[in-house]
């Protein structure tokens, strides 16, 4: 798989590279701004990218993201950030959310994760940080239907937020997965997501969290 | 006694006779003033800006002629004139400042003239009167004298010195009245007022204020992207580095050890910015040594010679000194790095620039010059502390040398 790296702390990029190489991944380009990350990205099938970047270390990364999923739509992009802003889940997320990432920076760390994530958003799905999942909770509004979550379904959303599939997450939380599957049944209730296509209400559900 | 209010009598005499030509002139300034302002609005202002500009010319010699004959100080602070556009042109001539001295023109050029003309006669009208016994026969074939009745005999021409000793007396009396009264009403309408003046006291302070907010919330956003950028991206690498070395060990791979030799060293490296990064927020060293111990510590320490000059310094806000001590340790360290100085120049100095009081650094070197500005170097490093604070940083390095960063950095708050 062809991966463009856009990171401006040499650094972490020649880090990212090394350990993407390792994994199996074929870097194409590593870049240090959005700019550059734009003139590399039709040779590649996901790209990795930083939201601070130069000239103004701001959110280069979304708009380059944003940029290049308007000249080539659904172009995979997994977005590294320093730091959760749901504000720029939200901006990524307003214009759909196939083939998207966003995760913490340190995130990297788990290995086997981080690639696995890769390798999802590179399949078309979306992945949200734990992080992002876990402010938005906190800054819904009391008669929000995501505050009558319970605990575990909480969970079991910020999972499928994270875009694992049923069994991944019984995995994760040490249930079975009919278990699993009673908590999403509830959740899609609880949102007033009615009955249809499973696959498209998961990806509601997740937007009905990240869309305040 | 008579001797000195005699005195004061005549520099009385001479300011009103002053204040009655130049009221004569104001006179000129408001009719030609009076035709041009409707042909003005017609034709868009065009001589607005100039026309306030002598305005304020004439208001401001009429302060200084009040002031040096009251000894009471006048202060006016006229906002610039800045004005491009109709709009802006006709808001400066409708400005408070325009009309207040329009408002003194009026006065001055009116029924000060008129007065200023009356009184400052008296004395001429009385010397006048003493000659009239001498030439009024003569005269009188031509035209009728009258002062201020008509002189066609020798008997009226007897009380003249009557009459003069009318006018003397007049004089005597009504020019110290008339020269109070000039120069308290030319003062009443040409000072800017107590109130006005706090007013714009208020103003300059708040204005301050938020200069000063502002510069600690662009210095809060300067530690937070040093800190987001820098140590955090750092210690995000040790991660990954360990997060690596986990992965070859549960594949067996063979590059383990290089996997943690990597790690150790970009926790080393993250350690050292963060060092770098807090030593930068506050040297502790300013806390015990003061802005100027601390830069003579720099000194010392420099490899090439370095001499400090330092006058008139103060205590500044905590966040303007770690900034002139971050300026000045980078520009030596810089110095020590590249130029082949021999010499370096240190001076800071605090400074009125553009009526806010300033810290002003200088750094000199005799190095060979050429100096550069690159995107992450120390130069530009400097740049953005010293503009976080509103301040200016200007580089002359020609080929040669000699090379000097001076910035400039507003502590008026």
């Amino acid at each position: 798989m062809r991966v463009v790296i856009a990171e401006d702390d040499v650094l972490l990029r020649q880090g990212l590279s090394l350990l993407l190489e390792s994994e199996g991944f074929d870097v194409v380009a590593a870049v240090g701004d959005g700019e550059a990350f734009l003139e590399e990205f039709h040779n590649a099938d996901v790209g990795v990218v930083d939201v601070r970047m130069p000239p103004s270390f701001t959110n280069e990364g979304l708009k380059a993201a944003a940029e290049a999923r308007a000249r080539r739509p659904n172009f995979p992009i997994l977005v590294l950030s320093a730091y959760v802003e749901d504000r720029y889940a939200g901006q990524l997320l307003a214009a759909g959310s196939v083939g998207l990432g966003y995760l913490l920076k340190e995130r990297v760390g788990q290995v086997g994760d981080f690639v696995d994530a890769l390798r999802r958003v590179a399949s078309g799905g979306t992945v949200m940080d734990p992080e992002v999942i876990s402010q938005l909770m906190t800054r819904r509004r009391a008669d929000d239907p995501i505050r009558s979550l319970t605990p575990r379904e909480s969970e079991v959303l910020a999972l499928m937020a994270a875009g694992l599939d049923n069994a991944s997450i019984a995995g994760r939380l040490v249930v079975s997965e009919t278990a699993v599957s009673k908590h999403i049944g509830n959740i899609f209730a609880k949102l007033g997501l009615s009955a249809g296509d499973s696959g498209h209400r998961r990806v509601r559900a997740v937007l009905a969290y990240l869309h305040s | 006694m008579i001797k000195e209010r005699f005195s004061s009598w005549l520099l009385t005499l001479r300011y009103l006779s002053i204040e009655s030509f130049t009221a004569a002139l104001s006179l000129c300034f408001l009719l030609v003033g009076a035709m041009l302002v409707p042909l003005g609005l017609i034709t868009g202002l065009p001589f607005a800006t100039t026309a306030v500009a002598m305005l304020r010319e004439w208001a401001d010699l009429a302060r200084k002629r009040t002031t040096e004959f009251s000894g009471r100080r006048l202060s006016t602070s006229y906002p610039d004139i800045t004005a491009q556009s109709y709009k802006g042109r006709f808001e400066l001539l409708w400005s408070r400042t325009t009309r207040k001295d329009a408002l003194w023109l009026l006065i001055h050029g009116v029924p000060l003239l008129a007065i200023g003309f009356f009184t400052i006669a008296l004395p001429f009208a009385a010397l006048n009167s003493l000659l009239i016994p001498l030439y009024w026969e003569p005269v009188s074939h031509f035209t009728e004298i009258a002062n201020p009745y008509p002189v066609t005999s020798w008997a009226a021409a007897a009380t003249m010195p009557l009459v003069a000793a009318v006018y003397a007396a007049l004089a005597w009396w009504l020019i110290p009245v008339t020269g109070r009264m000039f120069s308290r009403s030319q003062a009443r309408l040409l000072d800017i007022g107590r109130a006005t003046l706090l007013a714009e006291r208020v103003t300059a302070l708040t204005a301050s204020k938020a200069a000063a907010l502002e510069a600690h919330s662009s210095e809060l956003r300067r530690i937070e992207r040093d800190l987001h950028d820098g140590a955090q991206n750092k210690l995000v690498g040790v991660v990954m580095m360990l997060g690596m070395t986990m992965r070859s060990l549960e594949t067996g791979g063979s590059n383990t050890l290089e996997h943690l030799r990597r790690a150790q060293d970009a926790a080393t490296d993250a350690l050292s910015t963060l060092r770098t990064m807090v030593h930068d927020i506050y040297p502790p060293v300013l806390d015990e040594l003061g802005l100027d111990g601390a830069l003579s510590a720099v000194a010392v320490r420099s490899a090439c010679p370095c001499t400090l000059h330092i006058s008139q310094l103060q205590r500044s806000p905590a966040a303007i000194e770690a900034a002139a001590y971050f300026v000045v340790a980078e520009a030596v360290t810089n110095t020590n790095k590249y130029g082949s100085a021999t010499r370096l120049d240190v001076s800071l100095e605090r400074e009125i620039v553009d009526n806010v009081d300033c810290l002003v650094l200088t750094v000199e070197d005799d190095g060979v010059g050429g100096a550069v500005e690159r995107p992450a170097g120390g130069l530009a490093g400097i740049r953005r502390r010293v503009e976080t604070f509103e301040g200016t940083m200007t580089l002359t390095s020609p080929r040669g040398g000699p090379t000097t960063i001076k910035a400039v950095l507003p502590c008026g708050w």
